[in-house]
């Protein structure tokens, strides 16, 4: 996977290197452009900032401590043709590569769990009272199929829904400070300093949502956007007993699009 | 453009949402009696020995032999919005404070703030009875039928049974490692020393058992199997497990000679710490012994049992009997050993007659189990003890 990053991540000073030699750079675009019959081709990174959380915060959650977003980058590659004479609706296809996290600290009051044993030979379940610290961090390739309108030469939006594949996935944390009880709020008690969990061998490898956002051209051949993305399915599977509820991601990203 | 602005505007405010829209509180759905109401207690001057075992589904109180236990009126602090209540011809009336006879144990149900969960616990007042002979006939599964107590049976009160013995099997529940309670650290066995054939009288048996993931992630990759007589707190189990056996109960009314049985062991393959690590050089080796300790600390007039941290090096201890060198006898084997006097203390007949001293018998199948070193797979069967007393020699 570092590999694809690595490429993409060395396309991008490499084109921006040749916008600086206008003349031939055109000639090399009206090529590339007549090629793609209509397809312009586009290159981007930024960076995703959001959270992995259940919509909406069920009662058991009784107070976020702390929120802390990752550093989580995203390149992408996209093709965008506008159709008709005003050009005004257009399709974009993209395939991006992205990460996705978070790290937070909450309490939760009677938190439903159960977790396997790591080799399968028992189940721990019961109701979790205390903090719980989690930290995500996900990384996907993701296919956006956006609608786009242009307002004007400079204003453009799009929406549309993405697929995505998690490449890998860390899912992890802590209970602490706090006292489960042994399988229903009536079972025994027990007092817990400190208990890891890491559920990032239970993480959905396929994931989906829309997205939607807005996009600005500063010059000819770059342009910023601003994108929500909305996770429509749990990272988890439904049937997933150790997280009860199911956890969407909803990020935003700011983007820089190099456009040929 | 303005339209796109409105709609980014939009898209992003609704993020900090998330992290901000807090429900309000449920209700607790709990539904404990937390502990005895200490006004109740300090009313009832001399009725009680030691203080009253609150446990997850039961109150035991010891009392004086010759009190009264027709007419009690115990009350009790339970979780905050939680309801206790008592069957009154069929009808839930409330029960906090309301007299009841207590000559056999009493039921209450507790309910919880959010009409979701309720909990019966039987309350017993059970008048002290000095042990002598202890056979591990009695037993029966816990309330939720996964593993197994033990109970004494007082034939002089009409079968009123004891709860004098504890052992680590509620905390090794938590573990889900527990699929069937023969998978439990303590359980009975059918052979026991005076029938092998398993048809008559029963033994414990009791094993030093894997914790699975969940025990190796809090540091403790093994539970020792192990009885005692005493209080384990379950409460405790995960973050001090030496504080959760409470060892030792106020049954001293005379001088305790020796401490007999039977036993045979066997200890496990591979002896590991508490990191997993093994240490082919280390063997594991059972326990079984007796101490008698000052029940109150000097300048408190409140039983504190010894737990696992200072069960043997605490000051207060005063007598103890134990097995040095157990072996690992294959048969039953016959054991009697005396109590010593430990540090230059011996018993006075006048805190014998205040009841300041407590007796705690424990066995277990891993002599450092509550460090967590041991090996898994050690067994050890214990049968038939006895605390001789003096006078009854």
């Amino acid at each position: 996977m570092k590999k694809i990053i690595l490429s993409l991540l060395l396309l991008l000073p490499l084109s921006v290197a040749a916008h600086t030699n206008d003349e031939v750079k055109d000639t090399d675009n009206n090529l590339l452009k007549a090629a793609l019959k209509g397809w312009h081709v586009r290159l981007g990174a930024g960076f995703n900032l959001g959270g992995t959380s259940p919509l909406p915060l069920p009662a058991e959650i009784r107070k976020i401590e702390s929120y802390q977003p990752g550093l989580c980058f995203t390149v992408q590659g996209a093709a965008h043709k506008q159709f008709g004479e005003k050009k005004k609706w257009g399709l974009m296809l993209g395939l991006r590569f992205e990460s996705k996290g978070m790290k937070t600290d909450a309490t939760v009051k009677n938190y439903h769990m159960e977790a396997v044993n790591d080799d399968g030979s028992g189940t721990v379940r019961g109701a979790w009272t205390g903090k719980v610290k989690t930290e995500v961090n996900n990384n996907y390739l993701t296919i956006p199929v956006l609608a786009t309108y242009n307002f004007n030469e400079r204003w453009m939006v799009k929406a549309g829904p993405y697929f995505s594949y998690m490449v890998n996935g860390t899912f992890k944390g802590s209970a602490y400070d706090g006292y489960i009880r042994d399988q229903e709020p009536t079972g025994t008690k027990t007092e817990v300093q400190s208990a890891s969990y890491d559920f990032s061998d239970d993480l959905r490898r396929f994931q989906w949502g829309v997205q939607a956002g807005g996009e600005f051209k500063a010059y000819k051949h770059l342009s910023v956007s601003l994108d929500l993305t909305w996770g429509l399915n749990g990272i988890f599977p439904s049937d997933f007993q150790s997280v009860t509820f199911a956890l969407y991601p909803i990020y935003g990203t700011l983007g820089f699009h190099y456009l040929f | 453009m303005k339209k796109s602005s409105f709609f980014l505007l939009a898209a992003f405010a609704s993020l900090p949402c998330l992290v901000s829209c807090i429900q309000d509180e449920p209700l607790n759905a709990e539904c404990d009696i937390l502990d005895v109401e200490q006004s109740w207690v300090d009313a009832h001057p001399g009725l009680l020995i030691g203080n009253p075992r609150v446990e997850n589904t039961r109150v035991a109180f010891t009392i004086q032999p010759g009190s009264d236990r027709t007419a009690l009126n115990p009350r009790f602090e339970l979780t905050p919005g939680a309801t206790i209540t008592m069957k009154e011809n069929g009808v839930d009336i409330p029960a906090n404070g309301v007299t009841r006879d207590f000559s056999s144990p009493q039921t209450y149900t507790v309910h919880s703030q959010d009409g979701f969960w309720k909990k019966d616990y039987e309350v017993s007042f059970s008048p002290r009875k000095s042990i002598t002979k202890l056979s591990f006939e009695n037993f029966r599964l816990d309330a939720t039928g996964r593993y197994y107590e033990w109970y004494e049976v007082d034939a002089d009160e009409l079968g009123t049974e004891l709860y004098y013995w504890a052992t680590g099997n509620a905390g090794y529940a938590i573990t889900g490692m527990g699929n069937a309670p023969d998978d439990y650290p303590s359980n009975p066995d059918a052979h026991g020393v005076s029938n092998e054939n398993g048809t008559g009288s029963k033994c414990i048996r009791l094993e030093t058992r894997a914790t699975g993931s969940f025990g190796e992630r809090l540091k403790m990759p093994l539970a020792a199997g192990n009885i005692f007589i005493g209080e384990f707190a379950s409460s405790q189990a995960a973050m001090y497990p030496r504080r959760a056996t409470k060892f030792g109960l106020q049954l001293v009314t005379e001088v305790p000679v020796k401490l007999e049985g039977y036993y045979k062991y066997k200890a496990g393959e591979t002896f590991i710490d508490i990191n997993k690590v093994e240490h082919p050089e280390l063997h594991d080796m059972a326990d079984i012994y007796a101490v008698v300790y000052e029940a109150y600390p000097e300048g408190s007039d409140k039983f504190v049992p010894l737990n696992g941290d200072d069960v043997l090096s605490s000051d207060r201890i005063v007598l103890l009997a134990r097995i040095d060198e157990p072996g690992e006898p294959e048969e039953w084997t016959f054991f009697s050993e005396p109590f010593k006097p430990v540090g230059n203390k011996t018993i006075s007949e006048e805190m014998l007659r205040e009841n300041k001293y407590a007796i705690a018998i424990v066995c277990t199948s891993s002599r450092d189990g509550a460090y967590f070193n041991g090996a898994i797979g050690s067994v050890l069967y214990v049968d038939e003890l006895k605390v001789v007393w003096k006078g009854d020699e």
